[in-house]
């Protein structure tokens, strides 16, 4: 186990394990803390996690991990690492199963009061209109090549059926679309998996939640992006469903092959990797861009059915039920992008394992109405406690490739927290706070206890308070929709 | 805190201690066994009572890998998938003929109205099967 000893703060929120630390490091590897924070930091295997990723061959100034860092397999969730083109690798295991798990935030023109009245009703009729928990298929039959189509563009396809508008796509990270994307290079069991699951929740983590805009931190900002105090807000936490899990998990095992091929020498066989000039590193890339369109289709439908659920409910009975889209972020996902390093440009692919993209005014990959304040960063925290709107900034893409945190990070492991909570009370606690819970599993839900993760605002104090991405607006829970 | 783990010793695996995902201590007195251990504690992370899975349909496997470890991750992870997409749980398991980079196995379950855990993939993460006293031992982690 690593502890004290062996890191150093480098400033208030940023400590570094030396590069002497591991004789097969090749870079130092960096992590975003406070006091509180650190216990949990050394509490787990995550540092050692974020020391593995050093030693990926091609990165470059240091490995990073951000204040939720946690435990995960291969990298550490909160991970990001920058390898540089065109030799430097791409790993699967480094974007993780739920190829672009990820979230989009959609905004209301109503209030708290308005909605009051009707929130039981809409609570339901989402439960019911949004498909979610194991097995569970959507109501959308992909006909032929249709998946194939969903796969290459992504939100555009959902738009084009009639599933959301350019309005939507505008306020989404790259436009819902990466190009790039090769269902050639997709098996056939992962497209079994995806073809009935494209507007589906799915379990574990991921939900739909109503929430309110509690406190706005930046006017400005925040009157720029639709957002204003008492508002009522909706997230959709949820990625790439099957097809992305088969998509990592076979590439994980053909990648198994490298150790021997590239002669890599990996303290984690979850870290297997090809380098991105290679025939393989190129297949994966464009398999897993075609996940990652499937995500941003996946959140365009289930945006939709909210949309349909609001009409359903609200329609003639609040001033206006319409909802439009604020952004809709990523964070499982590899990118070829290019950074500014040691005074050079350099093309990079940035492995964000459980991180968000937060890139800075002026970045020109941001659509033109937000390029002048920063990319919005939506960081969800854990159930029933607050979700946060963010924006990226200049010191995050000088500080850690333009990324920042993605959510509060988990510290008591699912098992324990089944084991110490149960589910029905839990529902009784939040819905007594004045959260109304629609779930699938009551111990799935104890599993997601807000007790089992950090304090999210923490979170977001180290990340603004080192200055890689700054507050907007913090939400809180009405109503929490999950599997 | 208790920091026991819960054994099922008779069974030939524990539940342990992970922060986002789930885990699992796997023995077996060889690869057999232990294969066997494996997808009987996966099948107990799935399934809230395995004793009530019918047995009414039955299914031939037939996977290969380059080596012990990632014939592992196969063979839990053809199990995994059968249960993601039909709610299909094989609890009967006959594995007929298993070396280190080929697994043959015919395997008796049914549809299960509800899985209790979605295995969303099995990880190779610290994944080594490891020679002990008692036979082998390997511990692997489940995304869910």
């Amino acid at each position: 186990m690593i502890d004290a000893r062996d890191f150093e703060q480098l400033e208030k929120h940023l400590f570094e394990v030396p590069v002497s630390f591991r004789q097969d490091m090749r870079v130092p590897a960096r992590f975003y803390a406070d006091k509180e924070l650190l216990k949990g930091v050394v509490a787990d295997n995550s540092l050692q996690q974020l020391i593995n990723t050093a030693t990926l061959p091609g990165i470059v100034k240091y490995a990073l991990a951000m204040p939720d860092i946690h435990q995960g397999y291969g990298f550490p969730i909160g991970g990001v690492v920058a390898t540089e083109l065109p030799h430097g690798i791409i790993s699967p295991g480094g974007v993780g199963y739920d190829i672009n798990c990820g979230v989009r935030l959609l905004a209301t023109h109503l209030n708290q009061e308005e909605i009051n009245p009707y929130l039981d009703d809409l609570a339901t009729i989402l439960y019911s209109n949004c498909p979610s928990g194991i097995g569970k298929g959507g109501n959308i039959k992909l006909k032929g090549g249709e998946l194939d189509k969903v796969m290459t563009a992504g939100a555009k396809w959902a738009v084009k059926r009639g599933y959301g508008s350019e309005a939507d796509l505008e306020r989404t990270e790259e436009s819902g679309c990466l190009a790039g994307a090769d269902p050639g290079k997709v098996s056939q069991r992962a497209k079994d998996r995806g073809k009935g699951q494209v507007g589906t929740l799915g379990a574990g983590n991921h939900f739909i939640e109503l929430d309110v805009v509690h406190r706005v931190f930046d006017e400005s900002v925040a009157q720029r992006i639709g957002l204003f105090q008492g508002q009522i807000a909706v997230q959709i936490h949820c990625g790439s469903r099957g097809l992305g899990h088969q998509i990592c998990g076979d590439y994980v095992k053909q990648f198994q092959k490298m150790i021997t091929i590239y002669g890599l020498n990996l303290p984690d066989r979850e870290l297997v990797c090809a380098p991105l000039s290679s025939s393989d590193g190129q297949d994966y890339l464009s398999a897993m861009k075609a996940a990652a369109n499937y995500a941003f289709a996946n959140r365009q439908v289930l945006a939709f059915h909210i949309r349909r659920s609001f009409e359903q409910v609200l329609a003639g009975k609040v001033s206006n039920h319409h909802i439009f889209q604020i952004y809709d972020i990523a964070h499982n996902m590899a990118k070829v992008e290019t950074h500014h390093i040691d005074g050079r440009q350099v093309r990079v692919c940035v492995h964000r394992k459980g991180a968000t993209r937060a890139f800075g005014p002026g970045s020109a990959e941001l659509p033109s109405v937000y390029r002048d304040i920063g990319q919005p960063v939506l960081v969800p925290g854990s159930m029933g406690t607050a979700s946060w709107v963010l924006v990226g900034t200049e010191a995050s893409m000088d500080q850690t490739f333009g990324s920042t945190c993605h959510g509060a990070g988990r510290t008591m492991s699912r098992k324990k927290a089944k084991k110490t909570i149960r589910g029905a009370t839990l529902r009784e606690a939040l819905e007594g706070r004045g959260i109304l819970i629609r779930a699938g599993s009551m111990s799935g839900l104890a599993e997601e206890a807000p007790e089992a993760y950090k304090d999210v605002d923490r979170v977001v104090e180290v990340v603004h308070g080192a200055g890689i991405a700054k507050k907007v607006a913090k939400l809180k829970p009405i109503a929490v929709i999950k599997g | 805190m208790d920091r026991r783990p819960e054994v099922h010793r008779k069974m030939g695996f524990e539940e342990i201690e992970h922060t986002a995902d789930r885990a699992l201590r796997i023995f077996g007195i060889d690869l057999q066994e232990l294969f066997n251990s494996a997808a009987q504690g996966m099948i107990g992370l799935m399934v809230a009572d395995v004793s009530k899975v019918p047995l009414e349909v039955e299914k031939s496997i037939e996977l290969a890998a380059i080596d012990a470890e990632s014939l592992l991750v196969e063979w839990l992870s053809e199990l995994a998938y059968w249960a993601e997409t039909e709610m299909l749980v094989f609890n009967e398991l006959r594995i007929q003929n298993l070396t280190a980079t080929h697994l043959q196995a015919s395997v008796l379950g049914g549809k299960v109205p509800e899985l209790k855990k979605h295995i969303k993939a099995v990880t190779y993460h610290n994944l080594k099967i490891i020679k002990t006293a008692r036979g082998l031992e390997a511990t692997i982690v489940f995304d869910v």
